[in-house]
């Protein structure tokens, strides 16, 4: 069973952040706190889009850094607020390209639910440059999903959505963590939707984890003020 | 803009000029027929040097960020700006068989001088720098982070540049190609000090302008426009439509 252990520092500018993550195989944890307080640059260390300064990143038997693990090597999957669909290709070419002989493994049906789910049928031979915004937020969704990733970071991927939306693919993210099994990390500055995604919460502030635990645990004595703040927003 | 657009063309009515009856030939039968194969081969070769180098230097320098790419970039410069007859000059010297490389060139059966090879050397050195330039842009154009998704979707780097960025910076590419293209199949100052033999077309127009005159230049001259000019004309008319498409 896969586990998540890291220990990430990482200077930006004049904020170091100095992070530690332990989660167990399917733990959902949110990451929590106020903007620049660290939240994404932890999550581009472990995805590999940053290298921190100092520390490691071990997923089950696969060691992330040190030494630093290629991107195409690392069992994990990034969704950020930027969908980052290629725009040269269908929708359906979206969600397939990082799947090898899907046609063959059985994963065309996992294609076919995913397409379902987030009612992707009537995009699906659309260039992926003519779609909407929400749209290509879902696409970006089933691309990541498609690959069944054991590790999933999601970086304030509801960003710009409106609520409905916003509910519909929390609750989509929620029924295939639970068939899938997949580990979950979630950033993001609104405290509900963290609430629905996550079990756990970490809050950070100033680079450092100044809290961890349920979010009923946080809510009863938040350990900073501006937490308190958030928390209650 | 019709009266700039007409003063541009202008210069393509010479070919209507009375110069006297179109002869093929200057004084030396198939010279013309020869050169114009010499041109498209040999420049051919040339470009498939500019692509297999230059590709790669190009992709460093949109994708490195160091310190030292101003350096690199530096570097490409020098080649793109140097006159090409000075070029011509320099590389018959640098390559010459006083110098090392050439000496040793030499004893391989090479001559530096002269020859396919330096006819073809000659090319890739007036066209990659062009090359790069414009590839270089081409791939800067293309988000990175386009590339880093494809790489945690599980694509090694060279399937990445196959599936992502390739096709992406294609029409750039192909600019580029075009480019060199036309840099390379026109010269004519370098090319006329390294390899006037065997001679290219812009060296066989001139051999045949000293020797018949205009009328044994024409036919050539037609040939020349025709293999030089179309491709990158096609090319930038497609990437014009490309672009109006993107942003429709």
């Amino acid at each position: 069973m896969p586990t998540l252990d890291a220990h990430i520092v990482k200077r930006r500018r004049e904020l170091l952040v100095d992070v530690r993550l332990h989660l167990e195989q399917a733990e959902r944890l949110a990451l929590f706190g106020a903007s620049g307080a660290g939240k994404s640059t932890v999550l581009s260390c472990l995805a590999g889009i940053e290298n921190p300064d100092v520390g490691r990143i071990r997923f089950g038997d696969t060691v992330f850094f040190p030494p630093n693990l290629p991107l195409y090597q690392r069992p994990l999957a990034y969704l950020t607020q930027s969908d980052s669909l290629f725009p040269h290709l269908t929708v359906a070419d979206n969600v397939c390209f990082g799947l090898r002989g899907h046609e063959n493994n059985g994963a065309s049906l996992w294609v076919e639910e995913l397409k379902q789910r987030l009612a992707l049928g009537p995009l699906w031979n659309e260039s992926a440059r003519r779609i909407s915004g929400g749209q290509a937020r879902r696409v970006a969704l089933a691309r990541m999903l498609a690959r069944r990733p054991p590790l999933v970071l999601l970086d304030e991927p509801f960003t710009v959505l409106d609520r409905p939306t916003i509910s519909e693919l929390v609750d989509a993210i929620l029924q295939w963590q639970r068939e899938l099994g997949f580990t979950l990390i979630v950033v993001d500055h609104r405290a509900d939707i963290l609430e629905r995604l996550c079990t756990r919460a970490a809050a950070i502030e100033g680079g450092r984890i100044v809290q961890e635990g349920t979010w009923l645990e946080l809510a009863a004595a938040p350990a900073t003020p501006m937490l308190a703040r958030l928390l209650s927003a | 803009m019709l009266a700039f657009t007409l003063a541009l063309l202008y210069p393509l009515t010479g070919l209507c000029a009375a110069v006297g009856h179109w002869q093929w030939d200057g004084s030396i039968p198939g010279s013309t027929a020869s050169s114009v194969s010499v041109s498209l081969v040999l420049t051919g070769i040339a470009l498939l040097f500019d692509v297999i180098l230059g590709t790669p230097v190009a992709w460093y320098l949109a994708r490195h960020t160091g310190r030292d790419r101003v350096l690199w970039e530096a570097a490409v410069l020098i080649s793109v700006l140097m006159p090409p007859l000075a070029l011509g000059i320099l590389l018959s010297l640098a390559f010459g068989p006083t110098m090392k490389p050439g000496a040793w060139l030499l004893r391989m059966g090479l001559p530096t001088s002269n020859s396919p090879l330096a006819f073809v050397a000659t090319q890739f050195y007036v066209s990659v720098g062009y090359y790069i330039v414009a590839a270089r842009a081409a791939l800067a154009a293309v988000p990175s982070d386009l590339e880093k998704t494809a790489a945690l979707l599980g694509l090694r780097p060279s399937q990445v540049f196959h599936r992502v960025t390739f096709p992406l910076a294609r029409l750039g590419f192909a600019a580029a190609l075009s480019l060199a293209w036309v840099r390379a199949l026109g010269e004519f100052g370098a090319v006329m000090v390294t390899a006037y033999y065997p001679s290219g077309m812009p060296v066989q127009i001139w051999i045949n302008l000293q020797d018949a005159g205009m009328p044994a230049v024409m036919p050539l001259l037609v040939v020349f426009l025709l293999t030089a000019m179309p491709l990158p004309w096609v090319i930038h008319l497609l990437a014009q439509r490309r672009h109006a498409d993107a942003n429709a």
